[in-house]
C-alpha cells in the first residue's frame, strides 16, 4: 500500500478511491518536492463529478489553500496546496512529546466554569438558544453559557490562548457562532484535537503590551471573525467594521510557490497559476548531496543564479539553496520570425558561455539476486572477460565500469558471469546519449562473498537545444527556435550588450503580465524587494508617508507622463475633435492583436510567405469599387432572364455577374481584389475600410 | 568594373587606446563597412583557446565536463594565432590536431594539502609554449596586484581533493564557439550631431533651461557658466553641448522639448558616414591587435571572392554572389 499507493481489497471498504493514497514525492526540482508536503488532494472520486461545486475555493479556507497554487485543467480546484502560514495541528508539542488532550480538555473545562459555565455534567441543564448557548469541546456538550456572557468568555478565552503562560493551548479553535436568523446554530465551539488546520494572524484587540499577540485561528472560526487585511481592500466590504484580528500580511494567503512570483499583484491571476505549474517543471538544484544519491533520475542546473529581483520568500526559506534559473539579458523584439508564437531565440554565444547548461544524472541499479530464479542466485557475479579484450577499456578486472569513463551509446558499461551455464552477459546504456559514469556503489550487505548488488549513477551533458521549454517567473513560456549567432543579434550601441534571448512583444499585450515588466525594469537596479501587495502593506502602518515612492507607482507615473492612460496611449482624448470618438470599437483592438502578429512579421518574410499567412489563412475574393474604395457598396445586378432565353436550345450560358458600386451609381470602377477576410470583419464593424486600388497589385 | 568608382577611402581617428579597449572614430566609409568590421572582431578573428581536455585525477566537486567547459572559457594569449595553422588543415600531425604547428599543450597539477581552501586558477596551468600562456589579470588596471589575485578560478579544492590533466588548446574563430571570441564587445554607433536652435532657447527661462538639461540621462548639454549673460537681474547662462557622444539617441530631450511645447529646441541626426567604435578585448589579443586582425581577414576573405571572379567556378563557389560579381 504504501509502494503503490493502491488500496487492495476486496468489500472496497466503502472508500471512495482505491488508489493514489500515496504519492511519490518527486526531486525533479525542489520546489516540485516540497509541494507534495503542502499538497491537500480533495479525493480522485471528485475529479469524475459533473458538479463544481467542491472545486469552489470556500470563505473558511481562505487563508488556508492558497488560491494561486491549483494546477488548471482536470484537477483545478480538487489539489490545492497549503498556504504558506498555514499549519496542522500535532499530537507533538514542541519538544516532540505527545501531547496529553485530556489533561488539556480539563484544563480548559476549569477555565469555563471559572468564567460562568453551567457544566452538563452533574445534572444535565435545560438550556438552549436564545437564553443560553452550549459550550462544545471537541464535539461534546460539556455546559451551557448565557447568551450574554458568551462574547466576554470568547475574548477572554482568546487572551489565554495568546498568552505563552496560560494553561490553555494556543491552537485551541474558539468557533464562536453567535445568534442570527437562518444562519448556523449558534454555540461555543472548542476544539482541540489534531489535525486541524490553523493559522497566524494579529490579535489587535488585545493590548499590545507582551509579544505580537500572535493568535492562531481556524477555518471554523475564522468565518465568525472579523478580519481586516493590511491590502487596503478590507476583503471587499465597503463598511466599516470594527476587526478584532489582523492579517500579519497579505502575502499570508499565497503558497511558497505562489510567494515567489516577484510583484505577481499586478499579473492577471491566471498567469500566477501558470507560474506556479511551470516552477515546477523547472531544472534547478533538486538536492544539494547529488554526490550520496542514488535516485533514478535528476536534473541539475550548472551556473544557477539568484534572481536580481527577489521577493521576501527567497530569503525566508533560502530559495538561494535550491535555484532553479539564471538572470537572463531579454530583448523584446520582433526579431526574425523566429521567435512568432511563443518561440524564443537564444543567443549562440551566451549558450557557448554555459548559459542554462545542465547535467541529467541516473542511476542504474544492478541487482543479481533480483532476477532469475532462486537456484541460480548465487552462480552469478559481476566479473570481466578475459578472453573479450574490446572491453578492457571501459570494464575494470571487478566487472564494473571505471569511474569517469566515457559510455557511448551500445557500448557495455558492465559484464556479468553466470557459472552454470559459463556464459557472459553485459548490460549497455539505452538512448542514444553519451554517458560519463559518475560513481559507482557496491552494495555487499547481503551476500556472504560474492558481489551482488550495485549501483551506477550516469551523468550526460544537458544544454539548451532547440525545443527546449524556457519559462520566466510570470507564466511566460516559450519554446527555443533558434540558436542565433552573437554577431546577428541587435546591440546597444553605446555599451554594445547583446541579448541572452529574444522574446516577442506580442506576448505581453493578452496576457498582461504587467509584473514581468515590472521585473525587467526592477532588474536594472542591484537589488529590488518585489514582494507582492508591498505597496499597500506601508500605506495600512501609516508609516509610509515620506518614504519614496515604489516601483510600480514610478512606472505608472512615467507612463502618465509619456501620453499613456488607463485606456492605452490617449487616443480618446484626442480623437474629440473628429465625429466618433468612442465607438472605434474594442474588437478593433481584439482584430488588430491576432492580426498584428502576422502582419508585422511580413516584410521579414519572403514572398513564400504570402502563400501561408493569405492564401492558406483567411482568403477572400470581394468585389470594390475603385472610385469610392468601398467594399460594402458593391452590389449585383440580376441579369435579365430573357436575354438568355433568347439564345434558344442550347443551355444557359452563365451569364456574366454584373456589379456595381451603390455609392458611385456605376460599375466602371468594379474591381475582384484578393484580401484577407479579416478586411471584410472590420468593414462590417462600422470601420470606415476604403482601400485604394493599383492594377499591379491585383493578384 | 568601369565606370564610376564608388572607392572611399576611410579614415580612423584613435580617441583612446589601452591594452584591452580602444575607442576609435572610423569615418568616410557607411554602416555596412563598419558592421562588417564589427562582426569580424567579434566571430572571426582567431584565438587560441582550450579545445581538447584530457582529465587524469578529479577528485573536486565539479564534475569533468564543468572543468573542462570552464578551462575552454580562460582567455589564452593569442598573439601567435594569425600564423598557427587551424588543426583542421595542418598536414604535419594528419588532423590529430596535437603538433607543434597547429596546438598548444597544457597541464595541470594541484592537490590540496592543507587544511584551507586551495584556489585552482589559470596561473596553475603549465604552458608548452611561452607565447601562448593565460591572460594576467594582474597586470590590468582593473585589478589590484596587491588583493593577491591569481588569475581566473577554476575550481576549489578542499584537502585531499586534487585536480590533474591534461589540456590541448587549437586555433578557431568566434563563429564556431564563442570562446574563440576575443571580444568582449565590439559596438559602434553613428556620431551625433546636435544642433541647438538658438533662437528658442533664448525663450527659456534658467529653470526651464536647467530642467531642460537634466532631462537627458546622459551627460550631453550644460548650462555654460563663462557665458552667462545678464538679463535684466537674472544671469542667464546659455546650454551648451559639452559631450555630443554622451548621446544615446533617447530622444529624451527631445520629448522634454516637445513636452515643453517647444519643438524643434534641438536636432539630432547621426552622421550616415562616422561611427565611433568601441572595442573591449578579453586579453587575447590587444585590442589595437584585434581591428588589425579584423581588417587583416575581412581582407582575405574579400581576396577569395576575387581571385575566381571571372572563372567560371565561381558561379559555384559562390552561387548567385559570383554571377552577381561578373556583373550579373
Amino acid at each position: 500500500m504504501l509502494k503503490t499507493g493502491r488500496m487492495v481489497t476486496q468489500s472496497g471498504l466503502d472508500l471512495q478511491q482505491r488508489a493514489g493514497y500515496t504519492v511519490e514525492a518527486e526531486r525533479l526540482n525542489f520546489l516540485r518536492f516540497i509541494s507534495f508536503f503542502r499538497a491537500v488532494h480533495r479525493g480522485a472520486s471528485f475529479a469524475g463529478l459533473r458538479t463544481t461545486s467542491v472545486r469552489k475555493l470556500l470563505p473558511e479556507s481562505c487563508g488556508f489553500l492558497c488560491p494561486v497554487r491549483t494546477p488548471d485543467g482536470e484537477p483545478c480546484g480538487l489539489l490545492n496546496h497549503m498556504t504558506s502560514t498555514c499549519r496542522v495541528t500535532s499530537y507533538y508539542d514542541s519538544q516532540g512529546n505527545v501531547r496529553d488532550f485530556s489533561k488539556i480538555r480539563s484544563s480548559i473545562l476549569s477555565v469555563l466554569i471559572g468564567v460562568g459555565m453551567m457544566p452538563s455534567l452533574p445534572k444535565l441543564v435545560k438550556a438552549g438558544p436564545p437564553a443560553a448557548l452550549s459550550i462544545l469541546l471537541d464535539g461534546r456538550v460539556v455546559g451551557a453559557i448565557p447568551s450574554s456572557e458568551v462574547e466576554k468568555v470568547v475574548a477572554h478565552l482568546r487572551k489565554l490562548k495568546v498568552s505563552a503562560a496560560s494553561v490553555i493551548p494556543d491552537d485551541l479553535e474558539v468557533g464562536y457562532v453567535p445568534l442570527s436568523m437562518g444562519g448556523a446554530y449558534p454555540g461555543l465551539y472548542l476544539f482541540t484535537s489534531p489535525p486541524r488546520f490553523v493559522r497566524p494572524v494579529r490579535n489587535i484587540s488585545l493590548l499590545p503590551e507582551e509579544s505580537e499577540n500572535i493568535e492562531l485561528i481556524g477555518p471554523f472560526e475564522q468565518v465568525f471573525m472579523e478580519i481586516s487585511c493590511p491590502d487596503g481592500g478590507n476583503g471587499g466590504r465597503s463598511n466599516d467594521f470594527s476587526a478584532t484580528h489582523e492579517e500579519i500580511h497579505p502575502t499570508g494567503m499565497l503558497s511558497e510557490v505562489a510567494n515567489l512570483t516577484p510583484y505577481s499583484d499586478h499579473n492577471q491571476s491566471p498567469r500566477n497559476m501558470y507560474q506556479c505549474q511551470m516552477a515546477k517543471q523547472t531544472m534547478g538544484f533538486s538536492l544539494q548531496a547529488i554526490k550520496h544519491r542514488a535516485d533514478q533520475k535528476l536534473y541539475h542546473l550548472q551556473t544557477p543564479q539568484t534572481p536580481i529581483v527577489r521577493t521576501s520568500t527567497y530569503t525566508k526559506y533560502s530559495i538561494d539553496e535550491y535555484p532553479t534559473g539564471t538572470n537572463a539579458i531579454v530583448a523584446v523584439l520582433a526579431y526574425t520570425g523566429y521567435d512568432m508564437e511563443d518561440a524564443m531565440i537564444l543567443n549562440k554565444s551566451s549558450v557557448d558561455r554555459g548559459m542554462c547548461h545542465g547535467q541529467i544524472y541516473q542511476t542504474e541499479t544492478i541487482d543479481l539476486a533480483d532476477d532469475g530464479s532462486r537456484s541460480d542466485r548465487s552462480q552469478r557475479a559481476f566479473r570481466r572477460n578475459r578472453d573479450n579484450r574490446s572491453m578492457h577499456s571501459v570494464i575494470d578486472s571487478v566487472g564494473l565500469p571505471y569511474v569517469g569513463q566515457l559510455i557511448h551509446p551500445g557500448e557495455p558499461y558492465c559484464s556479468i558471469y553466470d557459472k552454470t551455464t559459463n556464459s557472459w552477459r553485459s548490460n549497455s546504456r539505452k538512448g542514444s546519449e553519451r554517458d560519463f559514469v559518475d560513481y559507482v556503489a557496491v552494495d555487499i550487505k547481503n551476500s556472504k562473498n560474492l558481489l551482488q548488488k550495485a549501483n551506477i549513477r550516469f551523468r550526460h551533458t544537458r544544454n539548451p537545444i532547440i525545443g527546449d521549454k524556457f519559462s520566466s517567473r510570470h507564466g511566460q513560456k516559450g519554446v527555443c527556435s533558434q540558436l542565433w549567432p552573437d554577431i546577428d543579434m541587435p546591440f546597444s550601441g553605446v555599451t554594445g550588450m547583446r541579448p541572452d534571448l529574444i522574446i516577442n512583444p506580442h506576448a505581453f499585450p493578452s496576457r498582461m503580465t504587467i509584473a514581468m515588466l515590472l521585473e525587467s525594469v526592477a532588474a536594472k537596479v542591484p537589488y529590488m524587494d518585489a514582494t507582492p501587495f508591498a505597496n499597500s502593506v506601508k500605506k495600512a502602518n501609516g508609516e509610509a508617508g515620506s518614504e519614496s515612492k515604489s516601483l510600480v507607482d514610478e512606472f505608472g507615473e512615467m507612463l502618465k507622463t509619456c501620453g499613456f492612460n488607463y485606456h492605452g496611449v490617449g487616443f480618446f482624448p484626442l480623437e474629440q475633435s473628429t465625429k466618433s470618438p468612442g465607438s472605434q470599437s474594442k474588437e478593433e483592438s481584439v482584430v488588430e492583436v491576432s492580426v498584428l502578429e502576422k502582419w508585422n512579421e511580413i516584410p521579414c518574410l519572403l514572398m513564400g510567405q504570402h502563400d501561408r499567412l493569405h492564401t492558406c489563412s483567411d482568403y477572400h475574393v470581394a468585389d470594390v469599387c475603385s472610385i469610392c474604395g468601398s467594399m460594402l457598396t458593391a452590389s449585383f445586378i440580376q441579369p435579365q432572364r430573357r436575354a438568355v432565353r433568347e439564345i434558344g436550345g442550347l443551355p444557359p450560358a452563365r451569364a456574366p455577374k454584373k456589379v456595381t458600386c451603390h455609392a458611385c451609381q456605376t460599375s466602371k470602377g468594379m474591381e475582384t481584389v484578393a484580401m484577407p477576410y479579416v478586411f471584410r470583419y472590420l468593414a462590417a464593424m462600422n470601420i470606415k475600410m476604403t482601400l485604394q486600388l493599383s492594377n499591379g497589385a491585383e493578384v | 568594373m568601369e565606370g564610376v568608382s564608388y572607392q572611399r577611402f576611410p579614415r580612423v581617428k584613435i580617441r583612446e587606446l589601452k591594452d584591452d579597449y580602444a575607442k576609435f572614430e572610423l569615418g568616410d566609409t557607411d554602416a555596412s563597412m563598419a558592421n562588417a568590421l564589427r562582426r569580424v572582431m567579434i566571430a572571426e578573428v582567431p584565438t587560441i583557446a582550450i579545445d581538447l581536455v584530457e582529465i587524469e585525477v578529479n577528485s573536486s566537486v565539479l564534475n569533468d565536463e564543468f572543468i573542462a567547459h570552464r578551462l575552454g572559457l580562460i582567455p589564452l594569449t593569442s598573439e601567435k594565432a594569425m600564423s598557427m595553422r587551424f588543426s583542421r588543415d595542418c598536414d604535419a600531425c594528419d588532423g590529430d590536431g596535437q603538433c607543434e604547428y597547429c596546438s598548444v599543450e597544457f597541464h595541470l597539477r594541484a592537490k590540496c594539502m592543507g587544511d584551507q581552501t586551495l584556489d585552482v586558477t589559470s596561473k596553475d596551468l603549465i604552458s608548452s609554449d611561452h607565447n601562448v600562456v593565460p591572460v594576467d589579470l594582474a597586470d590590468s588596471y582593473a585589478y589590484d596586484s596587491s588583493d593577491q589575485q591569481r588569475g581566473i578560478i577554476i575550481v576549489k579544492l578542499r584537502r585531499g581533493q586534487e585536480l590533474r590533466l591534461r589540456a590541448i588548446a587549437r586555433k578557431g574563430i568566434g563563429k564556431d564557439h564563442a570562446k574563440w571570441s576575443p571580444a568582449a564587445t565590439v559596438t559602434f554607433m553613428y556620431e551625433p550631431e546636435i544642433h541647438i536652435n538658438e533662437d528658442l532657447m533664448e525663450t527659456l527661462t534658467l529653470a526651464e533651461r536647467q530642467a531642460w538639461v537634466e532631462s537627458s540621462p546622459t551627460k550631453v548639454f550644460d548650462l555654460d557658466e563663462a557665458t552667462g549673460q545678464l538679463k535684466g537681474c537674472l544671469l542667464l547662462q546659455e546650454v551648451v553641448v559639452v559631450d555630443h557622444e554622451a548621446y544615446t539617441y533617447d530622444e529624451e530631450v527631445i520629448k522634454k522639448a516637445e513636452a515643453m511645447g517647444k519643438p524643434g529646441l534641438v536636432e539630432i541626426y547621426g552622421k550616415e558616414d562616422s561611427f565611433i567604435f568601441t572595442v573591449e578585448s578579453t586579453g587575447a589579443i590587444k585590442a589595437s591587435q584585434m581591428v588589425l586582425n579584423a581588417i587583416e581577414v575581412l581582407k582575405q576573405k574579400l581576396d577569395a571572392v576575387r581571385l575566381s571572379e571571372d572563372t567560371v567556378e565561381a558561379d559555384d563557389q559562390f552561387g548567385e554572389l559570383g554571377a552577381h560579381m561578373r556583373g550579373g
